[in-house]
Order: C-alpha cells, then structure tokens, then sequence
C-alpha cells in the first residue's frame, strides 16, 4: 500500500478527533460560565439580612382592653409599635454620634432600611407570644432590599451620592447597626414560603413551585395515558395503511409545532371555548399537555418497537391474545423507556413559557395556589417577571429563581437516566 | 415404526408475501406422533410453511394465504376458528431461544395460567415440574426456578422454551431451527429430546442440517423455491431419493 496515503488516513482522522474535542470543549465552557454566572449571582439570593429589633410591645397600643383577644390586638396599629422601635435605634444613634434630633428626612431615609412587612413581624410575633405585652422584647424583622444588597456589596460605593440608590447617612446608620451586632445573615426561609411581592425581600417562589407542581400534575394525567395509549395502539393494534402512515406523520410534525402555537390553540378551546378559569394551572397544564402528548407518543412508540419481536412471537406461540402478549409482555419492557420518554417531556413542559403567557399564566400573584383553578404563576413565568422588575434586589431573586428551576430540570433528568440503566434489559 | 394416522393435511396451500409468492400448490400430509423434518435450502417456504400450521403469518400484513389446512377435524383457516385455542393445540420452538425476560418458573407457568389450566398454585407447580422433567432441565434447575429465564445457557434457554410449549399440552410441536442457535453439546441433548417427546406429540421440525433431519425424522420433506419436491420416510430421503434435484441438495450439489 502507498505509504503516504496511509499517512494521510491517520492524518485525517486525528484532525477530525482534535475537531471534535474542541467542540466538546467549548460546550463545557459555555456550560461552566452559563452555570457559574447563575450561581455566582443567584447563592446571595438564600440568605437575606435581618435586624433584631427591640421593641416595646406597649399594652395601651396594642391590647388596650386588656382582654388578650387575639382578633382585637390584630388590628391594633402595629406601624406605630414598630415605627416606635425603628426611631429608637436612629435615637440611640443619634446619642453615640451627640446629634440633637433628626429631621423628617433623616427619619424617612431610616425608615426605609427597613423591609415595608416588619411591622407584620412585630404583629405575628406578639400574636404567637401574647404573654409578653407590656414586656420589651427582640424580635427579627427583615431588613429592606437596599441593605440587604448593600452588605452583600452589590452596590458600588465609591460611586458619587446623588448616583447610587443609598446615601452616605444610610451607610452610617448600617454601620452603626451593625456595630451593635444588630443584624446578622440568615438563611432566607421566606423565600421558600412566601408567593410573590412588589417588596424584594419579601418575594417569594413558593407559590410559581406550587403553580408548577399543580400544572405538571395536571400535564401528566391528561397526557400520559393518552399519550402511552395512542403508542401502544398505533404500534401494535393499528392497521399499517396510508391513513395510519398520515397519523404518524402529523404526529411527528405536531411535535416540531412552536409551542407559542400551543398556547393560542389552548386560549381559543380551553379559555375562550371551554371557559376554563384563566391563569389556572388546570388550563396551563392541559395546554403543555398537549404539546408534551406527541413526545410521548413518540417516545413510547420508540420504546415499545425496539422490545424485539421474538418475546411477542414466544407470547403468540404459547397461545397468548394480541392483548395478552402487549400487556404481559411487551409492556413491562418497554416501561422504562416510556417512562423516561415522559419524563424528558415532562422536564421540557417545566420550563416551558411561551404557551403560559397566553393563558395569562404570567401574572403578579401574590397567593399561593390552592387548587387547579387558582390563579398562578409558574418557575419559568416567575423567572421572567422579576427579570423585568427594575428593583435592584430581584435582580438577585431571578437568579435564585433560576437556580431552582434548574435544579428541578437536573433531577428530573437524573431521574430519567437512572430509570434507564436500572431497568435496561440486554437480549 | 411409522403409523399412518394423518396430524395434519395440507391441501392446495399458496403463500402470498404481498405479491410475491411464497409458497406453491403444496399438497401433504403429516403424521401423528412422528418427527417430520423440512428440509431445503435458505427461502423455499419452510419456515413460511411451518408457521401456516399455526396461523403465526397472521402476525405479518402483507401475507396472504390460499388453500387449506386441516389439523384432524379443525380447518386452521377457517375464519371463524379462535386462534388463541388453536395454538394451545399447536406449540411452537423458534430459532433463537427466546425465554420471556422472567423467572424460569413464570416462563413455563404462563401458558397454563393464561389458558387456566389449573386451580391453584400446587396444580400450577405440578404442570411446571413436569413440564420441566419432560424437557429434561428439571435436574439442572430445580434449585434456580426463581431466577431469570435469561441467565441460564442457550441450550437450556431452548429445552425451556420446549417445557414452555409443552405445558400447555399440546398436539403438535412446531420447531424452527431449534438447534441453529445451539452448540454440538447443546444440539445433542435437543435432539435427544426430540426423540423422547415423538411419543407424545406430533413434532414439525425445519432445519438446515441434513444430518439432524436424518437423524432426528421418520420422515423428511425437501422443498425447493416454495415447492415441495420431495416427501417420504427419511431413510428413503436420504438413501434412494426419486428426485433428481433432492439427489443433488442432499449431496450438497447446490443449496
């Protein structure tokens, strides 16, 4: 043989090999600065700062029949109680530094350190501690975004004063507090338990994690039977002719269908048809069912063809029906397969937006879902909300947000690949 | 030796693969309780054949059928005629052992319980030893019944496709190729078996191993592109063939 041909072969092939590897490289790459830019900027966004407030829970402010009834102490005016324990530390302040009085301004400009829902705080403490009024008592509110992200140090200080969000006062008085081991860094538990809020560091993603829970409960029921029923039919029962030839066709094609289309479709039938409640996870998750149904049908079709034809032939021959040899048979090899199939389209129909927006699923609320046919939103719908807010601190909230949705992603395909290797059958 | 009690009678049958026929004008007729072998070379309609007794073509679209097959009294393709209970009538072996993906036990154990050919489980247990005994894999694996059918050899996986179609008791046992698979040893002991179950059913066996069909048949069928060429007692076959063509296969002339 040529010697130089020879060489030229080997030469080939390990450039194609050093293509390839550059190509995976860069996908790492991407991957690893994708992943680590979400991280970098989304791990702050589960902690968040408190300050311990000392406050005089004050008996004829707050519970002045002195009866300890819970209704009535509800409505007792518990801006005052903690606007009266805010204006205390600006005094204590005010005493370190010898400053007379503060102004209207100062006063207002402290005030705002301080999350709008403390007063909440005070309230629901001293509903669960209803012994101590008349006692001075400390008690963790949280403070506002704009410390929050001041200590986190995502607010550029050297800039001039009239340029960033917080004025050299404020930085003070933070000082000042934290001095006084006043605040600390907790983990941000309101994140995990509240619904949405116009307040930062109260908005919360529990209640697009429940409205997307709901939803895929919803996008599983409807598409998974029918999903694994119309495979199983087409690929085993159905007549091989043009007209199930046309069926498998359209079905691949309503799998490349945007699924923004998905969404029209699910507003003019499930909204405008059927009436269903709009921004309900019950219309949402019957719409990704719809586009999740042909990757489904698809996959379990994949899976049910590739269990080899000799264990249905063993079945027939021992005097199994058509019935029989699916069920007993086929099935339980193809499950697997199926399953993972389901759960991929699951995982897409999770981060799925574009059809939510046209079911109104992309709204501002602030409830956390109950039921099917409450108003919701959804993780990816939640993701594109805070991004559009201006507030600096749901710049962090997106990312957190994120993070959690990728996390679901992650598991779920993690689940779909060790479905597959443990219940792989070799022949 | 040979009784001539007639099994199953072929009359007139043509096999159609969408348009290509597959089989042509056959015309025979199979004994009860004795080995016939089908020999001949790769695509004359031996298998195609073997899978008309029962009705396992069904299972492809395109494949049409004509004539008539009779197994004692019953028309095989009358269309009024329940397939499922003609193929407990009519077991079938295929070529590449293909044990269900579940316990020894289960893969014997299906047929009957599908058919509901026992009351409870000590029936059940009952039909599944001897099932296994007939197929002579009890000693070998009595102690495994629980373990998958797919852990054991290929000659084992075989002979336990054999108890699975044996117990659903059958009349007839189909067998195609059910040594290709197979090493000598394994071959050896399926052929054995072959021989000890002729007593009780009657075996179709399709092969291409002219000494097996020799050593293994009472009588021997050669076909030839979907024709059946030939069709008498083995030794005939193999010694004093009338026809020219069945002369040049078995002397390995062409095939």
């Amino acid at each position: 043989m040529n010697k130089d041909l020879l060489k030229k072969r080997y030469k080939k092939e390990k450039r194609f090999i050093l293509i390839g590897r550059i190509a995976v490289s860069l996908t790492i790459i991407f991957l690893v600065i994708l992943l680590g830019s979400i991280l970098l900027r989304g791990i702050s966004g589960f902690y968040t700062t408190n300050i311990s407030l000392k406050t005089n829970l004050l008996e004829e402010i707050i519970d002045p029949a002195q009866n300890k009834n819970a209704d009535e102490i509800f409505k007792a005016s518990w801006r005052k109680v903690s606007r009266t324990a805010i204006y205390n530390i600006l005094d204590d302040y005010n005493d370190s530094k010898n400053i007379e009085k503060s102004t209207r301004k100062e006063k207002r400009d402290f005030i705002r350190l301080f999350s709008r829902s403390s007063e909440f705080y005070v309230r629901d403490y001293t509903l669960k501690n209803i012994n101590n009024i008349g006692e001075v008592v400390t008690i963790n509110v949280p403070a506002s975004s704009l410390v929050d992200q001041y200590l986190k140090g995502k607010i550029d200080i050297n800039l001039d004063e009239s340029n960033r969000p917080i004025s050299d006062a404020q930085i003070s008085w933070i000082n000042f507090m934290v001095e006084k081991k006043m605040i600390e860094k907790k983990f941000n538990v309101s994140f995990f338990s509240n619904g949405d809020s116009r307040n930062s560091e109260e908005a919360g993603i529990l209640g697009a994690m429940v409205g997307s829970f709901l939803a895929l409960m919803v996008t599983i029921i409807a598409a998974f039977p029918l999903g694994v029923m119309s495979a199983i039919y087409l690929e085993e029962f159905a007549p091989k002719n043009k007209f199930t030839n046309l069926i498998e066709v359209n079905i691949n094609n309503l799998a490349a269908v945007p699924s923004i289309v998905f969404g029209l479709l699910g507003l003019a039938i499930f909204l405008n048809f059927f009436g269903l409640p709009r921004s309900s996870p019950l219309a949402g998750g019957l719409v990704l069912a719809l586009m999740t149904l042909p990757t489904i049908i698809i996959s379990s079709r994949v899976a049910i063809k590739s269990v080899p034809p000799s264990i249905r032939e063993a079945a027939m021959g021992v005097g199994a029906s058509k019935m029989q040899s699916v069920f007993h048979h086929v099935m339980p090899l193809a499950i697997p397969g199926i399953l993972t199939g389901t759960i991929i389209g699951m995982a897409r129909a999770l981060g799925e937006t574009a059809p939510l927006l046209m079911m109104g699923m992309v709204a501002f609320i602030v409830d956390v879902p109950q039921s099917i046919t409450d108003p919701s939103t959804v993780l990816p719908a939640q993701i594109f909300l805070w991004s559009d807010q201006p507030e600096r601190g749901f710049e962090e909230k997106t990312a957190s947000a994120t993070i959690i949705l990728l996390g679901f992603l992650l598991t779920m395909n993690a689940l779909a690949v060790f479905l597959r290797y443990k219940y792989e059958r070799k022949w | 030796m040979l009784n001539n009690e007639p099994k199953i009678i072929v009359s007139d049958l043509n096999v159609f693969y969408g348009n290509k026929q597959a089989i042509f004008d056959i015309n025979m007729s199979i004994n009860s309780k004795e080995v016939t072998a089908f020999i001949g070379p790769s695509g004359c309609g031996k298998s195609t054949l073997l899978r008309c007794f029962n009705r396992m073509n069904d299972l492809i679209d395109i494949c049409k059928i004509t004539g008539n097959i009779k197994l004692d009294d019953l028309e095989v393709y009358n269309k009024k005629i329940d397939i499922v209970r003609l193929r407990t009538r009519v077991g079938m072996v295929f070529q590449k052992p293909n044990p269900f993906p579940k316990s020894i036990y289960d893969n014997v154990a299906y047929g009957p319980k599908i058919h509901g050919m026992c009351k409870d489980i000590p029936e059940l247990d009952a039909i599944v030893e001897k099932s296994l005994r007939s197929a002579g894999l009890w000693d070998e694996i009595k102690d495994r019944l629980h373990e998958p059918g797919t852990s054991i050899s290929g000659g084992q996986q075989q002979r336990l496709c054999i108890a699975r179609a044996i117990a659903t008791n059958p009349e007839v046992i189909l067998m195609d190729e059910p040594c290709s698979a197979l090493d000598p040893i394994a071959t050896a002991k399926i052929e054995e078996l072959i021989d000890e179950l002729k007593s009780k059913y009657t075996i179709v066996v399709v092969t291409h191993n002219m000494h097996q069909a020799a050593r293994i048949s009472q009588r021997t069928a050669f076909f030839h592109l979907g024709k059946l060429i030939e069709f008498d007692e083995t030794d005939k076959i193999f010694t004093s063939p009338s026809e020219q063509k069945t002369n040049d296969y078995i002397t390995g002339r062409y095939g």
